[in-house]
């Protein structure tokens, strides 16, 4: 042996000690260089150079403490560097335990620190004093502001006028917690952002699948096809976007469709910027050719769509066989050659061809998403997403390595310690019978709504969102936040000040990213695991031997987190327990106490997370202890196809039944189930048996939580409620087709966002801030040409509703004859008020003329003294304009989804204009509300069994079958 | 744990080079360094003065990137295997040794042969330029680093013999260009690329020469301070330049070691053709410095 044979043996030798401990011996190369972390072992003890002490070397001592960003929704791990010395979080990086992010942050990650020491954030519960909307506010304590929402509450549950009180979501904390608590309060009234979010991009996913997200496995694939950068870019930037650049080291092909060149459209091996809308005619085109070639996964059809509902429903004279299907399908999409797509689109034949060869090539290895742009801004838009998952049902590229999977496959949502019952009183103002099967809520209409006088809200809550300045048309909801008659209290449950806020009668300071407790998990792989935010300071005192009952006591100011919130509220709503509240809140291991966030969770990982109780114990820790450690656990990784497992025969030992098309249904109860992820759930039969699985070749599968148990390529609840022209994925012209254009007007682009910014959140942070600050108008060389204007010039942009004024960008990264402004941009304070946030916002007067409304510029951004030295030396003016104001509402009669794209006029800004302007006539917002409103078909006239909406389609607060009945309660004063 | 004999040791090598971080008490004990370099030492070392980049030292623009890395991410491919973002860095390709050591040793097919052209192709071909100059520039355990890791090699390549071509990145590498076919940024960039000159230039040689030759250092990328030399006596730096290729010419052991077949040669012949190259264009510019 030779003294290298020696040495090689002692490293083995020694690497295997070490390991044993727990301890990392060495790390791997993915470790090296920008991706390189603290090792696990030494977070409590985590020393550094003090870069404030340069050139000396100081060395800084640090607790590193895990937490999950809240600055979108993917949940990327963060470690909080708490300084030792003084107990403050001096930085935030990535968690290299975190499954989903990897240790990897985009620029969103580390602002939070910006976000938790900006000057202008909310210390302190608030209460006006004034008007509404005058900026006058008084400091109040918690004590008062929680009593006065109890007694409100309480009197509108024990008038059984539960539906007005509305909870009004903008970024989700964690799954299902509030659900829960208005359940408990036998509540329907979860308003989320959705519909003016993903909604079109999920109805499309849900009428295949019964699951409304998709799952893409980027890593693994040969062929990633998106449409649109958005998701890419904005959404699940960071673990999406790590992983499709590992397939790209791999070889695989990104193919992107975005009428703007974005940031992940310079990444892609075909950039395609079709016309807005025409998304599923290219798709389409590309479906016919390979039905046509039969290229397609043959066999996975015949097993898994349900082709035989489809020939009994539309062809009832053709033979059941699939040979017959097949020959129907290539006759149904025969129009869509790609000459007829590319006339449609203005994309090359060429280019279609090329994306076609390369789903073709892909076969199962084809990762697709669709999520906001096109799914969100064309009215049909809902159908690209089920154009898109279509090829993905074709190639068998469903739920199999390099595939997509349906979300709710590749996420885990743990049953809580309580689970309330659901609530028995219908909420018209969220589902209203006008779109019986809308995906979300019909947020964005809540103001024209109220105005038509279908009910009112007596409490509202605004939570860590922006309606005014998010949604569409937000003079129409200044109109109805400042009249008392239609909103008797509004609380702004907020980290910052917002232009919301601002309307509101009670701001109440919520925790950001480092503050406050959630549960997350999210589709970013084949796997499920579990995030946990967490209070950084609570857990890092608690390593230091302290006991900590309330965040309050560790979080700045008053700053609370939001379970502690809702626990505490719903006690004083319910104080003895009388309402049948209170148990929901109660402790289990000290029954009539009040539960503890650390026993809600404590319980929750004992009970309701597999395998994480006995990895803990592993480490000498308890599942709580775990996770306030790492942040994050693993359940399981390659998940795979679900929908072929084979159902146990014991669940459908009793009165199985199998209907015509292999649907079978049995008395058996349901298993227990672990994940109570959000999925679709299929109706009994008419007898009442239980949907078990799906007949396939003799054998009992899961399936997919649809009616049939199938993929549905044909969709019975489209048929059965109206909407049988699009039973079928089709290609519907948007509201900006050219068809249906004026002379001289353009598509406006509006739905894409910034990869560093964060919805109304940046303007809190000053390193996003100073990185991107304003929306200028993406116009091509040739359209700016028409205009005569160049970079820089003003321009009046001309929508429905009015006109706001912006800068032109002129550019060549934009299709010509689209023109584009991002959404980020425009934030704005009120000129006199004293509590607003300065940072990125413009001072601006509202004047009001009956329905017409004026936003003027009084005073540009710029530096301003504050307790954070970096606030005077700001050196941008301009911050962009507030374009969503001035856009009219326009729900998609099916999905509900806000279609955001706008058809409008470019014109050169007139004398006097000035950058920032908008101009708005409300009576012209109702007038387009009552337009697209003529669109849609009521429940009371298509409804097939008296009720408001398809029982099995995904809905949050899912009400008591009564409440379904048309004619059902309602939880209003009539 | 089973697997080669030397691929855990690879492995704990490769930690060193990672970063500072990466090196456990543990690890150090193993490998019997005298101590954990410090955080200062590390990051002087391996970010400011060397790069342990197979594209730096074979690429002909001596950059990260370009056609070095993809040949590396493309053999990786080959074996279908996802190369990592940085595939041609020493710590990734030291693990990439390992694994197919470990494979190998398992049994599988082409794995044997795979390592041997890791180890001639992607390592061979520059590492010995890059340890000598640790030798000379690291502190003392990355010295003893670099000694071990050249054993380890070294001994790797004699148990699996080299082919006896050279590495294709030293077959097909372009020599300096003529200073006026490109312009100044570029040539000077070139001078800074070894695989053009044999060279391998850190910010201390170029704040040695600057010494020596009692010119202004400008602080900056090495580029901008050679060019700033460059500008204030070209003459001068391009004969200290010359004698610095004779000086590491003398200094190819490491090469010899843990290169291939004809590795040290070419090596040795590019910085002599570097040294009688740059001695004649010091000889013009001086001229033209006497003229002017």
């Amino acid at each position: 042996m030779t003294q290298l044979d020696r040495l090689a043996e002692r490293v083995d030798a020694a690497r295997a000690a070490t390991e044993a401990r727990g301890e990392t011996f060495y790390q791997g190369p993915s470790r090296s260089h920008l991706a390189m972390f603290p090792p696990k072992e030494r977070w409590d003890d985590w020393v550094e150079l003090d870069s404030k002490a340069w050139p000396q070397r100081v060395e800084k001592r640090f607790m590193l403490v895990p937490t999950t960003c809240f600055n979108c929704e993917s949940a990327c791990g963060l470690l909080a560097y708490v300084d030792k010395d003084t107990l403050q979080v001096r930085k935030f990086e990535g968690n290299p335990e975190s499954p989903g992010s990897r240790g990897r942050n985009c620029a969103k990650g580390p602002a939070v620190q910006n976000q938790i020491t900006d000057p202008d954030r909310i210390l302190h519960p608030m209460r006006r004093v004034g008007e509404r909307g005058a900026g006058q506010w008084e400091r109040i304590s918690w004590d008062e502001a929680l009593d006065e929402l109890a007694l409100r509450i309480r009197a509108a549950i024990t008038t059984d006028r539960h539906n007005e009180v509305m909870y009004h979501v903008g970024r989700p904390g964690e799954d299902g917690f509030t659900e829960r608590v208005l359940a408990a309060w036998g509540v329907d009234g979860h308003n989320s952002h959705t519909n003016v979010c993903s909604s079109g991009g999920r109805t499309g996913f849900q009428f295949w699948c019964g699951i409304d997200r998709p799952s893409p496995d980027h890593a693994n694939a040969r062929t990633i096809l998106l449409i649109s950068s958005h998701l890419e870019t904005g959404h699940y930037f960071n673990p999406h976007a790590q992983r499709i650049i590992d397939a790209k080291h791999a070889g695989a092909k990104v193919i992107v469709m975005d009428v703007r060149l974005s940031n992940t459209a310079t990444h892609a091996t075909e950039w395609l910027a079709p016309y807005p809308g025409t998304e599923p005619a290219i798709l389409l085109s590309i479906v016919r050719q390979i039905v046509r070639d039969g290229a397609y996964d043959r066999e996975y059809v015949r097993r898994w769509w349900n082709w035989q509902q489809y020939l009994a429903a539309e062809h009832p004279d053709r033979p059941r066989t699939f040979e017959a299907f097949e020959e129907v399908l290539r006759d149904l999409y025969a129009e869509y050659t790609f000459e007829m797509a590319s006339a449609e689109s203005g994309v090359s034949v060429a280019q279609i061809r090329a994306v076609h060869d390369a789903v073709v090539e892909a076969g199962p290895r084809l990762a697709v998403h669709s999520w906001r742009s096109a799914a969100a801004g064309n009215e049909g838009g809902w159908q690209v997403s089920r154009t898109l998952f279509m090829l993905c049902a074709l190639m068998g590229a469903i739920a199999v390595p390099g595939g997509t999977y349906p979300n709710a496959w590749n996420k885990f949502v743990a049953r809580p310690i309580h689970l309330p019952h659901h609530p028995a009183a219908w909420n018209e103002l969220t589902y209203p019978l006008e779109y019986p099967i809308a995906q979300n809520e019909l947020s964005f209409l809540l103001p024209h709504f109220v105005e038509e006088g279908r009910g009112i809200l007596d409490v509202y809550f605004t939570r860590v969102y922006n309606p005014v300045w998010t949604n569409p048309d937000g003079f129409s909801w200044i109109e109805m936040l400042t009249d008392h008659r239609k909103v008797g209290l509004h609380a702004a449950l907020t980290p910052t000040w917002n232009e919301t806020a601002y309307f509101a009668d009670l701001v109440l300071p919520m925790g950001l990213s480092s503050e406050r407790h959630d549960i997350t998990s999210y589709e970013q792989y084949d796997a499920q695991w579990i995030a946990f935010r967490q209070p950084v300071l609570r857990a890092a005192r608690e390593r230091l031997g302290e006991t900590i009952t309330d965040t309050r006591q560790v979080n700045p100011g008053e700053v609370w987190e939001e379970n502690e919130f809702w626990i505490e509220l719903s006690w004083r709503i319910d104080p003895d327990g009388s309402l049948g509240i209170r148990q929901y809140f109660e402790s289990k291991a000290r029954p009539g106490e009040k539960l503890g966030v650390d026993e809600y969770y404590g319980w929750m990982f004992e009970n309701s997370v597999p395998g994480l109780p006995e990895t803990a114990a592993a480490e000498g820790m308890t599942p709580l202890e775990y996770m306030r450690r790492y942040g994050s656990f693993e359940i399981q990784k390659g998940i795979g196809p679900l929908h072929e497992s084979t159902v146990d025969p014991a669940q459908y030992a009793t009165d199985k039944r199998v209907d015509e098309f292999g649907r079978v249904y049995s008395r058996d109860p349901a298993p227990a189930a672990q994940n109570l992820a959000p999925t679709g759930a299929p109706d009994p039969d008419a007898e009442g048996r239980r949907p078990v699985g799906v007949e396939i070749d003799g054998e009992v599968k899961r399936g997919f939580p649809t009616p049939s148990g199938l993929l549905e390529f044909y969709s019975r609840t489209l048929v059965d409620w109206g909407w049988g022209e699009h039973a079928i994925p089709t290609y519907i012209r948007s509201h900006v087709h050219p068809s249906r254009m004026e002379e001289g007007q353009v598509p406006l682009i509006s739905t894409f966002r910034l990869v560093t910014q964060i919805h109304t959140r940046s303007a809190n942070s000053k390193w996003l801030d100073e990185l991107s600050h304003s929306n200028p108008l993406w116009i091509h060389p040739t359209h700016a040409a028409t205009l005569g204007v160049i970079t820089g010039d003003l321009v009046r942009v001309e929508t429905e509703l009015g006109y706001f004024v912006v800068k032109a960008w002129v550019t060549e990264g934009i299709r010509p004859g689209v023109v584009a402004c991002s959404h980020h941009m425009g934030r704005w304070r009120l000129a006199g008020h004293d509590h607003t946030h300065r940072l990125n916002s413009t001072t601006v007067a509202l004047e009001r003329d009956g329905s017409r409304w004026t936003m003027r510029p009084e005073q540009a951004h710029g530096p301003f003294e504050s307790s954070d030295p970096d606030t005077s030396r700001i050196w941008w003016t301009d911050v962009g304009v507030h374009q969503n104001m001035t856009f009219g509402v326009h729900p998609d009669p099916v999905s509900g989804m806000h279609c955001w794209h706008q058809a409008v006029r470019v014109v050169r800004a007139q004398d006097g204009d000035r950058a920032g302007d908008v101009h708005v006539d409300t009576d012209r917002s109702r007038a387009v509300y009552r337009e697209w409103l003529g669109r849609t078909r009521n429940a009371r006239i298509v409804s097939p069994n008296g009720e408001r909406r398809p029982r099995w389609l995904i809905r949050p607060l899912k009400p008591t079958a009564d409440a379904f009945r048309i004619d059902g309660p309602v939880g209003r004063r009539a | 744990m089973s697997g080669a004999p030397r691929s855990g040791l690879l492995r704990a090598l490769a930690a060193v080079a990672d970063g500072p971080d990466a090196v456990t008490p543990a690890l150090v004990a193993a490998l019997g360094l005298p101590r954990a370099p410090t955080a200062a030492e590390h990051t002087d070392l391996l970010t400011f003065q060397l790069h342990p980049y197979a594209s730096v030292h074979l690429g002909p623009e001596g950059m990260l990137g370009g056609e070095a890395r993809d040949r590396v991410a493309g053999f990786l491919r080959a074996l279908d295997v996802v190369p990592p973002a940085e595939p041609d860095h020493l710590v990734a390709l030291l693990h990439a040794l390992a694994d197919l050591s470990d494979l190998a040793a398992a049994g599988a097919p082409r794995a044997d042969h795979a390592a041997t052209v890791l180890l001639h192709e992607h390592l061979g071909a520059w590492v010995g330029r890059f340890l000598a100059r640790v030798l000379e520039l690291g502190a003392e355990p990355l010295r003893a680093w670099a000694v071990l890791l050249a054993d380890v090699l070294a001994a790797e390549l004699a148990a699996r013999g080299a082919p006896e071509v050279l590495p294709p990145a030293l077959r097909e590498a372009p020599p300096l260009s003529e200073p006026e076919d490109v312009s100044a940024a570029d040539w000077t960039a070139e001078l800074l690329a070894p695989v053009r000159t044999g060279l391998v230039l850190a910010r201390a040689d170029l704040a040695r020469a600057a010494r020596q030759l009692e010119l202004g250092a400008r602080v900056g990328e090495r580029a901008f301070t050679l060019r700033a030399l460059l500008d204030q006596d070209a003459a001068a730096v391009l004969g200290w330049l010359a004698g610095e290729a004779r000086r590491q010419a003398e200094d190819l052991g490491m090469v010899e070691r843990t290169g291939g077949v004809g590795v040290a040669g070419w090596w040795r012949l590019r910085l002599a053709g570097t040294a009688e190259r740059l001695d004649a264009l010091a000889a013009v510019a001086a001229a033209r410095w006497v003229e002017a």
